[in-house]
């Protein structure tokens, strides 16, 4: 069954775009990614989710239910971490997750606890007085005290140190383990490519391309920098299947997606001085995607 | 429960600010009751010296300072006029407080529907109120017990001070509907501080001139003038009938307008 499922949903603010025909299904048990620049649309499309806002159409379901029908029903097993957090100020770090805790029918104090030690929290703190980066661990503490199946993470490692991302990236598994979902937005790759299974890129509100993590890593694609030894240019190598081209002084820089001897074949007509084939990173491979779009 | 109850202690010290403040101006001026009820007389006629408008405006016309019901209904006037601050400012911050502090996006992810959001924030504020009005009712009572010089209605007063919290219910009930539309706290202060300002110049200026007599429909101070519950000792059916289409009114689209809402922050 899947946790969550989006058809074409569309918001539009006025006149300005948040999504268009945001189509997207998230499984059960699967950590999904969701990544794309900044103004994109992750925000809107989890907002959405979670019913702050009302799409201007399409419609969309998590554990089956209506995400604005059942809104309610449905949180009782969200939780949620904000890009930004914003708490209420009169209030200590125990105060802020206990009254989080309050809203669901269990008992969550030894959760607190324990998840108070994991992230080294001072809960007789105010919340004011709390940096950026503790602020975001009171958050992710408030997402995971009630033990919810479906996480939904909107850029939650801003203030983070590498070290307590480690922790949380190791908390994430360990609730993954146990079958939480777990969708995970950010513009960040390298964070999503250590945790996700399949991941969605979005840009200017569409979604361009969902895959499995392991297929971006095992695609076809090779990273080329090919450096000519007269004025020769790329164009004059007349090949197909190639991308993301960048040409500096004589050395000109793509992504190749055909057969390797095609290419080899190619440049042995050429005066080459130079030439490196590797595996391209996962951002190049993103950045392709990107490009193809604007094109 | 959960939102209720934060919300009463969120707002517990300025209610409790509120309500000494008003409670002691309230009873203060109650004290000076057995110096004016002396001088009386000389009052009176000194007041009857003044132009017609000033003492019509300020209700001094048909007030005996002799009278101590007559006497609070003068000092009385004040309070409602904060009293309506208060009201209109708590009604108006609730649901805007939390998009202007961008707590809502915490509040909304927790399994709650928007309508009981809305329920519980209606009902803190309208404790709050109840509580305002069983202490000034008590506070009068023991200030009038204290300085009377001769037996009163403690019906009248009652009435007096009823109208002052269907008032202020009015105007928390506004409150509530405009914070839908307007979240900045600086222009909630302003647009709550605008319309009860307002409606109370409006309620000058019925008394004033006869061409705006028919403002006194627009303006709940007009309503529930003390002035005129001290004498006749009800509010009259259709003032009751406007007051309470006001509040059901806006309760109903408060509710309507923040289910529909897009919260952004």
């Amino acid at each position: 069954m899947s946790v969550i499922e989006i058809n074409n949903l569309t918001k539009y603010y006025g006149k300005s775009r948040g999504i268009e025909g945001v189509n997207l299904q998230v499984e059960d048990g699967e950590i999904f990614g969701f990544i794309g620049p900044n103004g994109a649309g992750k925000s809107t499309t989890i907002r959405t989710l979670l019913a702050f806002i009302y799409p201007t159409s399409g419609n969309a379901k998590i554990f089956g239910m209506d995400c604005f029908k059942d809104s309610a029903r449905i949180k009782e097993n969200i939780g949620y971490i904000p890009s930004e957090v914003n708490y209420y100020e009169d209030m200590k770090v125990k105060d802020l997750l206990n009254y989080s805790a309050k809203f669901y029918k269990k008992d969550c104090s030894s959760r607190i606890a324990e998840l108070g030690e994991v992230f080294e929290l001072d809960m007789n703190k105010r919340i004011d007085a709390l940096s950026y980066g503790n602020k975001k661990k009171v958050a992710i503490i408030q997402a995971l005290l009630h033990e919810p199946k479906l996480l939904i993470l909107d850029e939650p490692t801003g203030g983070l140190d590498p070290l307590m991302q480690n922790k949380f990236f190791d908390i994430l598994r360990a609730e993954n383990k146990k079958g939480v979902t777990i969708f995970f937005s950010s513009h960040i790759l390298s964070e999503v490519q250590k945790l996700c299974d399949r991941v969605a890129i979005i840009k200017d509100g569409r979604i361009l391309k969902v895959e499995e993590i392991e297929k971006l890593r095992s695609n076809k694609y090779k990273k080329v920098k090919v450096e000519f030894r007269n004025g020769d240019s790329i164009e004059d190598l007349k090949l197909p299947n190639i991308v993301n081209v960048s040409m500096k002084n004589r050395q000109a820089e793509f992504l190749y997606g055909g057969q390797i001897n095609e290419i080899i074949r190619k440049l042995s007509q050429h005066e080459i001085e130079n030439l490196w084939i590797e595996e391209p990173s996962l951002e190049e491979i993103f950045m392709h995607y990107y490009e193809k779009e604007v094109r | 429960m959960v939102i209720y109850l934060r919300e009463l202690a969120r707002n517990r010290k300025s209610f409790i600010i509120w309500t000494i403040a008003l409670l002691l101006s309230d009873v203060l001026m109650m004290f000076f009751f057995p110096t004016v009820y002396d001088q009386s007389k000389s009052f009176n006629d000194i007041i009857r010296q003044f132009p017609e408008p000033i003492t019509s405006a300020l209700n001094l016309d048909i007030l005996n300072f002799g009278d101590i019901l007559n006497y609070f209904a003068y000092v009385f006037q004040y309070i409602i006029l904060f009293s309506g601050i208060f009201a209109m400012i708590f009604g108006a911050g609730a649901l805007s407080r939390e998009e202007d502090e961008k707590t809502v996006e915490f509040l909304m992810a927790k399994p709650v529907t928007r309508n009981y959001i809305v329920s519980a924030k209606l009902l803190a504020v309208l404790t709050y109120l109840v509580l305002f009005n069983i202490t000034m009712a008590v506070g009068n009572f023991m200030a009038f017990e204290a300085v009377k010089k001769d037996d009163y209605s403690v019906n009248l007063l009652m009435i007096a001070l009823a109208g002052n919290f269907l008032a202020q219910v009015t105007f928390a009930a506004i409150g509530f509907l405009i914070s839908v539309f307007v979240v900045k706290s600086k222009s909630v202060l302003s647009v709550s501080l605008g319309v009860v300002l307002g409606t109370y110049f409006l309620s000058i200026a019925a008394a004033v001139s006869d061409k705006l007599e028919n403002f006194k429909y627009l303006t709940p101070f007009e309503y529930i003038n003390p002035a005129d519950l001290v004498k006749s000792g009800r509010i009259e059916g259709i003032y009751l009938i406007i007051m309470l289409c006001v509040i059901l009114l806006s309760t109903v689209l408060t509710y309507f307008f923040y289910n529909r809402k897009n919260i952004t922050v």
